[in-house]
Order: structure tokens, then C-alpha cells, then sequence
């Protein structure tokens, strides 16, 4: 039970990056799949903030003296997921977009009808 | 002293005032990418003899490795830096005429942004600003290839975009995993440690970051969505994309591998991806009629020729890749530039309606003959000293298997050859409807021009780029030198 515990944060991100994948690659819907993706992106970003987490850690401010630097979270992940959301954010915004496009250009959101491109 | 920081800052900055530009005359926009990338090469050149000397490090808020982020201008970067500015200026000097249509400030922001992120990718030292930059030049290359908006384009952005966002993902996971074992982010410090953990825990985070910038580098099987993206976007972005884009997605797998993880276990796998990659490129090029294609699966064949040289791993194999890399890029740019002002002649990509097209465009048939003959290896062209570096590269090995492997990938130089030389003959040999004569405009024909003649020198005098490789390829294979030049 305390394997579980200490690691309920890497099995939740792991599982929202798997069930990301699996949207992604089973889905037939452009909207559905920009879905998946999100979710994916949602589970690298907890994964990530998860590798620096520390249970009932605090902030790594040096304000007052009685919290020890071993009791505060790692600042460096979370500055990471601050960067890896904003470029998250980007791909969607513009996947989104280009949606529209698709959905004007074919009339269609399902892939398996928008197939003028091939090998 | 030139700093190296400005390679990234400069095109950075000069991207997000460019609309600014705008307002005050809408002329002024296409020039700007021009200036910032002449700076740029101007900037590579001064500090090259500098580097093949030592790397200068750039260390970012004054803190030292590992605790900041750190630019290494090492012989691979500048060299690197020095090539994607070349590319890049000649391209924006072709754009300055071709892009008509559309919103051509946005065109222009994204193509600096996109060599921006190039830039950055070659220059960094730190494992998660290599993803950040990373990221930047594929965003702006989805965007761009999306710019024409019309069917194949967006359909191919958006094929491009959810493979390419998989593919980060996955990076950047590896990322989060190298930081969860090893506590920092700089290379030097990560590839130094990596022999301290057990080799099946790094074996995770290696398979996710070759594939995550494996897709941008096109390394079979997650090449799918190179032949639409690089066929659907404008010719200068094609130009871009081939001949820079998808270099720097190789380059960022093989510093993963060589540097960080000094993998050599996994090189062999690798070589095998490598003539595989150029296999099956070449053999999807034969059977094309559309000429963009045909050039797009083109350089998923070369940059398997690529991946097989470097893995090879010995210093004359790292030579002959980044030999090849170099004739590849400017090959690739000179044909795609070419090219686009052949089907804007012709008015379709069909390669059938380029009959007489010799008659018609002589210095732009010219332009795109030599190109051909040089990604074929022909001397005296740029792609035939490429090509015997990796040969006796191959041969040097004096192993069975590597014999077999060069045949291989000569029998796929051969393919090569036969659709390169039957698009040359339709122009050159076949009759076509009676037209004017009437080149592309001189600023088409300026990059051209200087294409055509880098192409040529450096056939005749390889000699010039060989010593700048030598010392880029034992970087490259020196990795306990790289540690040290970093960590100090």
C-alpha cells in the first residue's frame, strides 16, 4: 500500500499520458485526437511536477527562517511545467485553428474521409 | 569579442518588432529577415577560426554550469549556426519576390522564428532549452507549412502538427526522466553522471527523445508526414524545411546519442535505420510524377545516407555525414528554389509539364540540373566528395557487414540517379508547346546564382569545409572533451 502511495503521482501521469496516446491513435475525430493531446500534455506536465514533489513540501522561498531547505519542493520542474504549458498551449491554439480550416476546406472532421494526400 | 548569444537573440528580437516595422512601411517587412540573417552569418564567420580553437561558452545569469543555462559554441554549433544562416539568408533574398500572396508579415515572422529555433537548437548546452527551441522551430514550421491554405496544405499542417506534437511530448518526457535521475539539466553534467546508474534506466529516456526528435528528423518509420508537408508548403519553405529543418532534428538526435548518452550500443541499430531510411526514401522518390514529392522523399533517402555515416562513428564517418549534410542542405535548397519557379512557369508540379522547360527557363534548368547531379553524387559537384568520404568510411570498417551495408546504400545512390536524370531529360530532351523565354526574377536568381556556385567550389575544393569538419567530428566523438570544455 505504501508503493502505491509514494507513487500515486507517476501512476496517475503516466496513466493520462497512455490514455492520451490511445485517443490519439484510435480516435477518428480531429477534435477528439486535439483532446487526446491536451491529455497527453496534462500528463508530461504532472509527471514533471511530480519528479520534484515532496509530500507536505513548501515553496522554495527563504522568508521565514523555521523552513528548512530540505522540507521545500524542487523550483525546477515547476519551471519547466510553466514553459512546457505555454508551448502546450501554442499547439493547441494553432491546431484548433487549423481545424477550422479542415472543416471549411472538406466539410468533415473524420480522417478517415480526408485522405487527398497519400504515399 | 562577439558574443554567441547574438546568433539567437538578434533573429529573436528582429521576429517579434518586424510588425512593428510594419506599421511604418510594408516594404520594410521583407527586408528585415535578410538583415537579421546577413548579422548572423557576418556573426558565425567572425567567431569560427575562434572555435576551432576552443568552444566558448556562454553561461546565462552569470551563474556557473550546472546551475545556469549554457550556450556551447563548439566547431559542430557554429558550423551548424554558420550553415542554417547561409541557407536562410539566400532563402529570405528568394522570398523577397516569391511570396506574393497572403499575410506576408506573418510569412516572415514565423521563417525568422524558425531560424531562431534552429539557431538555438545547435547552440545550447542545456537538455531542456534544446526542447524549447526545439518546440519553436516546430511551431513556426507547422504554421508556415499551413500558409498557402489551401486543402493539401492545411491537411498536411495538421498531419504534421499532431505527429510533431506526439513526437515532443514524448522528448520531453526523456527530459523529465533525465532530470528525475540525474537532478540537472546541462548535457555535460548528465553525460558525465550517465555511466553512474544502471544502463536499463537510461535505455527509457534515450528510446523517448530518439523518437520524439526522431519525427522531426524524418528517420523511418516516423516519416509520414515529411512528403505531404514539405510538397504542400511554398517552395522557400520547402527549401527551409529540407534542407535545415529536418538536419537539425538529425542533429539533435545525434548529440542525444554521441554526447549525453554515449551510446554506442545502439549506433548499429541505428545504421541499420539509416539504409533502411534511404532505402525506402529513395524507392517512394522513383515512383513519383509530382516533382515536390519526388524531392521530399528525396531527402528522407539522404538523411538515412546521413544517420548511416554518423552512426558509423568513426572520425572519417562523422566527416563524410557532415559532409554530406552540408551538400544535402545546399543541394536541397537549390533544387526546391529552382523548382518553385518552374511550376510557377508550368503551372502544375507534374514533372510531364516540364517538357522543354531547357528552352524556356535555361538558367533555372541549369540551376536544378546542377542540383541533381550533385545529390547524386557527380563529380565535380559538391555531393561526390560527400559521398567517397562515406564510401571509404564504409570500407575502413573492413567488416562484411559494412561492405554489404555501403552496397546498399550505392544501389539507393543508383535509384537516385535514374529519376534525377529522367527529370533532366524531360527538361533538357523532350519537346514541349513553343514559349517564351523568360527567367525567374533576379532576386529568385541572385540565391541561385550563389547556390549554384558554393556547389560547384566546394566540389572542386572540398578541402576548404574538411578541415572545418575534422574538428567538428571529434567533437562530436570526444565526449569526455565536451564535458570538460563545459564543466571545466
Amino acid at each position: 500500500m505504501s508503493f502505491l502511495h509514494n507513487y500515486i503521482y507517476y501512476f496517475g501521469a503516466f496513466g493520462l499520458i497512455f490514455i492520451g496516446l490511445y485517443i490519439i491513435l484510435v480516435k477518428r475525430n480531429l477534435i477528439k485526437i486535439i483532446i487526446g493531446l491536451s491529455i497527453l500534455e496534462t500528463g508530461v506536465n504532472l509527471f514533471l511536477v511530480s519528479i520534484g514533489y515532496i509530500s507536505s513540501g513548501t515553496a522554495p522561498i527563504f522568508s521565514r527562517p523555521e523552513v528548512e531547505a530540505a522540507r521545500m519542493v524542487d523550483p525546477v520542474p515547476q519551471a519547466l511545467v510553466l514553459t512546457a504549458i505555454v508551448i502546450g498551449v501554442a499547439v493547441l491554439a494553432l491546431a484548433l485553428s487549423l481545424t477550422i480550416r479542415v472543416y471549411r476546406h472538406f466539410g468533415t472532421l473524420n480522417l478517415r474521409k480526408i485522405k487527398e494526400q497519400r504515399w | 569579442m562577439v558574443n554567441p548569444i547574438l546568433l539567437i537573440a538578434v533573429p529573436l528580437g528582429l521576429a517579434f518588432a518586424l510588425p512593428l516595422f510594419g506599421l511604418l512601411s510594408k516594404k520594410l517587412v521583407k527586408y528585415i529577415p535578410v538583415l537579421a540573417l546577413l548579422f548572423n552569418l557576418v556573426v558565425s564567420l567572425i567567431l569560427l577560426p575562434r572555435v576551432l580553437e576552443r568552444p566558448i561558452q556562454v553561461f546565462i545569469g552569470g551563474f556557473s554550469p550546472p546551475f545556469c543555462i549554457n550556450l556551447v559554441a563548439g566547431p559542430v554549433g557554429i558550423i551548424f549556426a554558420a550553415l542554417i544562416s547561409l541557407v536562410g539568408l539566400l532563402v529570405s533574398v528568394y522570398s523577397i519576390d516569391y511570396i506574393r500572396e497572403g499575410p506576408r508579415e506573418k510569412y516572415h515572422v514565423l521563417y525568422l522564428l524558425l531560424l531562431t529555433g534552429a539557431t538555438g537548437v545547435v547552440l545550447t548546452g542545456d537538455i531542456f532549452n534544446l526542447f524549447v527551441f526545439f518546440e519553436i522551430l516546430c511551431i513556426s514550421s507547422y504554421a508556415l507549412v499551413a500558409y498557402p491554405g489551401d486543402k493539401p496544405a492545411i491537411e498536411s499542417a495538421i498531419k504534421y502538427l499532431i505527429q510533431g506534437a506526439v513526437g515532443s511530448s514524448l522528448a520531453l518526457i526523456g527530459v523529465g526522466l533525465l532530470y528525475g535521475l540525474f537532478g540537472t539539466l546541462n548535457m555535460a553534467d548528465i553525460a558525465g553522471r550517465i555511466t553512474s546508474v544502471k544502463p536499463i534506466s537510461v535505455f527509457v529516456p534515450l528510446a523517448l527523445m530518439i523518437t520524439g526528435f526522431g519525427v522531426e528528423a524524418a528517420i523511418f518509420p516516423l516519416n509520414s508526414w515529411l512528403p505531404d508537408a514539405h510538397s504542400s508548403a511554398p517552395s522557400s519553405i520547402s527549401a527551409i524545411l529540407s534542407g535545415i529543418a529536418i538536419e537539425v532534428g538529425l542533429y539533435a538526435v545525434v548529440r542525444v546519442t554521441f554526447t549525453v548518452f554515449g551510446a554506442s550500443s545502439i549506433f548499429m541499430f541505428l545504421t541499420f535505420l539509416g539504409i533502411l531510411t534511404l532505402l525506402i526514401g529513395e524507392m517512394c522518390a522513383f515512383s513519383q510524377t509530382n516533382i515536390k514529392r519526388m524531392l521530399a522523399y528525396s531527402s528522407i533517402g539522404q538523411i538515412g545516407l546521413i544517420l548511416f555515416a554518423l552512426t558509423i562513428a568513426t572520425p572519417y564517418g562523422v566527416t563524410g555525414g557532415l559532409f554530406q549534410l552540408i551538400s544535402h542542405t545546399l543541394a536541397k535548397a537549390l533544387l526546391f528554389l529552382s523548382a518553385g519557379y518552374m511550376i510557377y512557369r508550368a503551372g502544375s508540379m507534374d514533372i510531364s509539364t516540364f517538357k522543354g522547360m531547357g528552352k524556356k527557363m535555361p538558367l533555372t534548368s541549369l540551376a536544378f540540373t546542377i542540383g541533381a547531379f550533385s545529390l547524386v553524387g557527380l563529380p565535380p559537384f559538391a555531393g561526390f566528395p560527400g559521398k567517397f568520404l562515406i564510401v571509404r568510411a564504409a570500407l575502413a570498417e573492413e567488416t562484411t557487414l559494412f561492405t554489404v551495408l555501403i552496397g546498399l546504400a550505392l544501389l539507393g545512390t543508383v535509384i537516385e540517379g535514374a529519376y534525377f536524370f529522367r527529370v533532366v531529360q524531360i527538361i533538357y530532351f523532350k519537346e514541349g508547346t513553343a514559349g517564351r523565354r523568360k527567367e525567374a526574377p533576379l532576386a529568385a536568381l541572385i540565391p541561385i546564382f550563389i547556390l549554384m556556385t558554393l556547389i560547384i567550389v566546394i566540389g572542386i575544393y572540398p578541402g576548404l569545409v574538411t578541415t572545418l569538419l575534422n574538428s567538428a567530428a571529434s567533437e562530436l566523438l570526444n565526449r569526455f572533451g565536451y564535458i570538460r570544455s563545459v564543466l571545466g
